[in-house]
């Protein structure tokens, strides 16, 4: 990896993080470090990616990008470090694990040996497909190299001549990469690679730090672990497809709205740090879109368990933050991205025959049920059934502090799962073949997302009464 | 007994509470341990690995190529004309790699942008190696790069 290929994550992760904590609503919620760091680090891979696409707009893909990047960079300290110093001493709240004694020492060894497992089989991955797997440098590396090679001419990577290389997609990952380069200074295969490793891990972070912050740490360490051991989830991540990407963003749209449904009613910045990270997600990949109404949706039907006005309060709050994002897809849909094939491709009346013919819908049926079933199969046993056994062992914890977000995000992941039945009976035009071929993908996108449901719904080993050898109480 | 649970008898040791999520955990470590051993696997395959992937070998083919084309704009694309293969689905097959071999080419020679059309001024012709290559009507072989790779340029 070149200095400049590590300069690139550095700054990105950086400048999130800070202006995570500059954010932060300390009075309500005390800073936590590492939740702070994996937040921020989403939130700094995506704001990346927006600001070339906006410097390209104007400029071009130049190498002036990353100095005014790092000025940006100065200007976010500067300000956090304005924030710092006028933070109140006194916390009213804190984000912390209630559970906050130190995880159990089986747990953690077993969690660090995964990652560094799953690290050692990503760079097994990498060296076996430096290009990816064929989605990836047919679409995200070809567009990413189309931009960076093209100079003034970079909006030529948008042409309709190429449909199959999908030119309507959205630019989360074929910028990133672009950005990397920039950085490098030449096209380097460590681009797309770091890409690819930084939002993979990422998602183990996250996932984990918001766990051990909202339920326990070893609450946390159990969640990484399934992620890390999720064979297709690593596997995939190294493939450089934008699924692993866009299911970061997912979860941290739901991790926000968690930490809303916690501290919403002093602070409406989750939920205005939620809105953003769904507009991040619709920015990775034209399933954000669908991601945004299912969000609004259940959103407005927690208004049924929290009552309308915290309804509204949250649904303001993330439009807020979805706005900026909204406008950015949209100009990018209007300027640049030819239309959707899919969509070009579609006439009333074949859709009307697909949406009334019942084998389409047994069909879809049928295989959503069996991937499910069969996701994250690793030889010992699926990830599904794995889980569902965890959750009869453990049992569900009835906390009345997160009965909303729990119903928000579980109707939210089901209207998803509807949502893609829908598209697939109504939409595909080789419905087996599309099943196989991505049925998947779009189960792995939740994948993280589940799981953080899974483990905020489900009782921690503490709670469960199970003491783990080396665990130390509060 | 940790914070959240308070040492009752009914979640006390040897209690069906504290087995059921003894196995619980259990569970999940063996899912991870069997995911850790195919981790391993696969790095370790990886490690002995010399060779270069497909599409590296494949790009090399390429570099002069790109060399030779205009920097930017639109340029044909020539493959294989015939899908060889006996039955349909080696056809398929066969017609599935010409497409590989076509997202290659363009992936190799981006910013331009291939098509599979003959209306361009440049065409590239990407044949089986050591194939004759065959010359579109109204146009000129510009430059034969070797290996099935030719240029073909419209006459004047």
């Amino acid at each position: 990896m070149t200095p400049g290929l590590g300069l690139s994550l550095l700054v990105s992760v950086t400048t999130g993080v800070l202006l995570i904590r500059w954010v932060w609503p300390d009075t309500t919620a005390a800073w936590w470090w590492p939740l702070g760091t994996a937040l921020g680090a989403a939130f700094g891979l995506g704001l990346s990616s927006v600001l070339l696409y906006l410097w390209m707009l104007v400029f071009g893909p130049t190498r002036g990008f990353p100095v005014a990047e790092g000025c940006l960079l100065a200007l976010v300290t500067a300000m956090a470090l304005v924030r710092l110093r006028r933070a109140p001493k006194a916390v009213t709240a804190r984000v912390r694990p209630e559970h906050p004694g130190r995880p159990s020492g089986l747990l953690a060894g077993a969690a660090g040996l995964a990652l560094a497992a799953a690290g050692a089989a990503f760079l097994g991955q990498l060296r076996r497909q430096p290009h990816g797997e064929w989605d990836a440098w047919m679409n995200w590396d070809l567009r990413a190299r189309m931009i960076f090679r093209g100079g003034e001419g970079w909006q030529a990577a948008f042409s309709n001549l190429i449909p199959w290389s999908h030119p309507d997609y959205p630019l989360m990952v074929q910028s990133l990469v672009v950005r990397s380069w920039l950085y490098a200074g030449g096209e380097t295969l460590g681009g797309p690679a770091l890409v690819a490793a930084a939002f993979t891990f990422g998602t183990v972070a996250l996932l984990g730090a918001a766990l051990a912050a909202l339920r326990s740490a070893s609450q946390g360490l159990v969640a990484a672990l399934v992620l890390l051991s999720t064979p297709f989830f690593i596997v995939h991540g190294a493939s450089f497809y934008g699924d692993v990407p866009v299911g970061l963003f997912l979860l941290a749209t739901f991790v926000c709205l968690a930490l809303d449904g916690r501290y919403g009613e002093a602070t409406r910045r989750f939920a205005v740090l939620a809105g953003a990270a769904a507009g991040f997600a619709m920015w990775t990949k034209n399933e954000g879109l669908t991601f945004v109404p299912a969000i609004g949706a259940g959103l407005l039907l927690s208004g049924l368990v929290s009552g309308w006005p915290a309804a509204r309060r949250r649904l303001t709050a993330f439009g807020l933050g979805l706005i900026p994002m909204l406008l950015v897809a949209a100009s990018f849909k209007l300027r640049l991205a030819p239309r959707n094939d899919l969509l070009a491709t579609l006439g009333i009346e074949r859709t009307i025959d697909w949406l009334t013919d019942p084998r389409r819908y047994y069909l879809t049926l049928r295989e959503f049920i069996s991937h499910l079933a069969t996701f994250g199969f690793n030889g010992f046993g699926s990830a599904t059934w794995l889980l569902l056994a965890y959750l009869l062992a453990m049992g569900i914890a009835r906390r009345e502090v997160d009965r909303v977000w729990t119903r928000m995000a579980a109707v939210v992941l089901v209207l998803m799962l509807a949502g893609h039945y829908v598209v697939f009976v109504a939409m595909a035009y080789d419905l087996p073949r599309l099943l196989n071929s991505s049925l998947d993908r779009l189960l792995l996108q939740l994948w993280p997302s589940a799981l953080f449901l899974l483990f905020m719904a489900v009782r921690t080993p503490e709670e469960a009464g199970f003491s783990l050898r080396g665990a130390k109480p509060a | 007994m940790s914070a959240g649970a308070p040492d009752l008898p009914e979640n006390g040791p040897g209690s069906w509470a504290v087995i059921r999520t003894r196995l619980g955990v259990a569970l999940v470590l063996l899912y991870a341990l069997a995911s850790g051993a195919a981790w391993l696997k696969l790095a370790a395959s990886a490690t002995g690995r010399s060779t270069p992937d497909e599409i590296s070998t494949y790009e090399r083919r390429f570099r002069e190529v790109r060399s030779a084309l205009p920097a930017q704009g639109v340029v044909g694309y020539l493959g294989r004309t015939d899908s060889a293969g006996r039955t349909p689905a080696e056809r398929e097959a066969s017609s599935l790699l010409d497409f590989k071999h076509y997202l290659l080419a363009q992936y190799a020679l981006a910013p331009v942008v291939l098509i599979e059309s003959t209306e361009p001024d440049f065409v590239v012709g990407n044949f089986d190696p050591g194939r004759a290559p065959s010359t579109p009507a109204g146009f000129r072989i510009q430059r034969d790069f070797g290996n099935g790779l030719v240029l073909f340029r419209r006459s004047p």
